[in-house]
């Protein structure tokens, strides 16, 4: 064999060794064990913490509103479509008296007008609506500047809640 | 003794180019079909195979959806982070189209076209199509992303170098740079949630059951059930990303 194809072979089986070396450094644990990727991945994605509850937590405690809301239009909402996310509060709150709850675990009370126009604002969009089951052929929309827009003389501004029970509208 | 390497003969030499330009041809006319090909195939046969359906007749554009989205997966509160968002679409009578998303949604739509303009308008909510051939885990560098057995496209958070390469190759503008981590953050189809048997927030937080998902291996699974009754079609079917966020009564005019 001649002189310079040893040579040759040697510097490639260096490079070779220090790719093999570098490889098993560099290369992450439990990468390529399911694919291109760190299998590892998936259970650390899994791990993330929620906000939400489970379906049934409110009605443990609030058992009346419950009960009120199943009889009215919004009776298929969830209540944390209105309230917010309330893990924390469904975990945590039962330690308290009632009264004692700290600001940090009471949820989102929407009474505003803007509240409620989230979803019942007239829009050109909003009118073909038809449910399934719910005997109701849309969602009902009201024109927020038009629908008992407050008293113009006393600039006092009615809430939706003055005149709905939002649980049972 | 001088040896003579010129030993090809002139046969060796066509026979040679032949097989070579042969080869190249009839690759170069089958490329096509591979899409063909996948397009047609059943997919992953064995196992969960999730599939999301959205029908838009019933969407009410209240942007629940983007605000549990936002509230569960601890997404930043400025309006240009989203993973899941919902979007108006206006047809004005002279054929052009307005697309309105303010906040995403979450603080409810106005309506700034006057109902004399209107053709139609609709509203189309958006998220991660969790493609079944997703362009955006096929460019990434160092294999950060990548598509679950189940058919969920999820990110490698410690893993990912924050190219962007990704953001730029997702024809749905599903992903987005989180400004503190630094890296890639998307739509995980809450995955920590489905992992202890959860619907996802946004499913979960829709008032009208507009959003539904499930295993499209299963039968009798609600997207199936979906998918039989409804007219579905995704969004930018010509790319061929395998999409498996299907929409009922999609008009022509989303992208």
């Amino acid at each position: 064999m001649p002189q310079q194809i040893k040579r040759l072979i040697i510097a490639f089986a260096v490079f070779l060794l220090l790719f093999l070396v570098l490889r098993q450094v560099l290369r992450p644990d439990s990468f390529g064990e399911l694919g291109h990727f760190r299998a590892k991945a998936i259970p650390e994605n899994m791990k993330r913490e929620m906000h939400y509850t489970i379906a049934d937590s409110c009605t443990k405690c609030h058992k009346e509103i419950r009960a009120e809301k199943d009889k009215g239009l919004h009776s298929r909402l969830k209540c944390e479509v209105c309230h917010g996310p309330g893990l924390n509060h469904a975990t945590y709150a039962g330690q308290f008296k009632k009264g004692e709850l700290p600001d940090s675990l009471k949820l989102y009370k929407p009474v505003e007008r803007k509240d409620c126009a989230i979803c019942h604002q007239l829009n050109a969009a909003r009118i073909k609506i038809q449910f399934d089951t719910i005997n109701t052929t849309m969602v009902h929309q009201i024109d927020p500047l038009k629908h008992n827009p407050g008293d113009t003389d006393t600039k006092e501004v009615f809430k939706c809640i003055d005149c709905h029970n939002p649980h049972q509208p | 003794m001088k040896k003579d390497n010129n030993t090809l003969t002139r046969r060796d030499f066509f026979k040679a180019g032949t097989i070579l330009a042969g080869g190249v041809t009839v690759t170069a006319a089958l490329a096509p079909y591979d899409g063909l090909l996948f397009a047609a195939e059943a997919p992953n046969a064995k196992g969960i195979w999730y599939g999301i359906g959205i029908d838009i007749n019933k969407c009410i554009g209240c942007g629940k959806c983007a605000n549990a989205c936002k509230e569960e997966n601890n997404v930043p509160k400025a309006p240009f982070y989203f993973r899941s968002w919902v979007e108006q679409y206006t047809i004005k009578n002279d054929g052009t189209i307005v697309v309105e998303s303010p906040n995403g949604g979450i603080d409810g739509f106005k309506q700034t076209v006057p109902d004399k303009d209107i053709f139609k308008s609709f509203f189309v909510p958006k998220m991660c199509n969790h493609c079944a051939k997703s362009p955006c885990t096929q460019v990434c560098p160092v294999g950060a992303t990548f598509e679950t057995e189940e058919g969920i496209v999820l990110v490698d958070e410690n893993y990912c170098i924050g190219c962007r390469y990704c953001v730029q190759a997702c024809p749905y503008g599903c992903r987005y740079i989180h400004p503190e981590k630094g890296t890639v953050d998307k739509c995980t189809l809450c995955f920590h949630r489905l992992k202890k048997g959860l619907k996802p927030a946004c499913f979960e937080m829709c008032p009208t059951e507009a959003r539904i998902f499930g295993d499209l291996n299963d039968p009798g699974s609600k997207i199936n059930y979906f998918l039989k009754n409804h007219t579905c079609m995704v969004i930018k079917p010509n790319l061929n990303t395998g999409s498996k966020l299907f929409y009922n009564a999609l008009s022509s005019e989303v992208r």
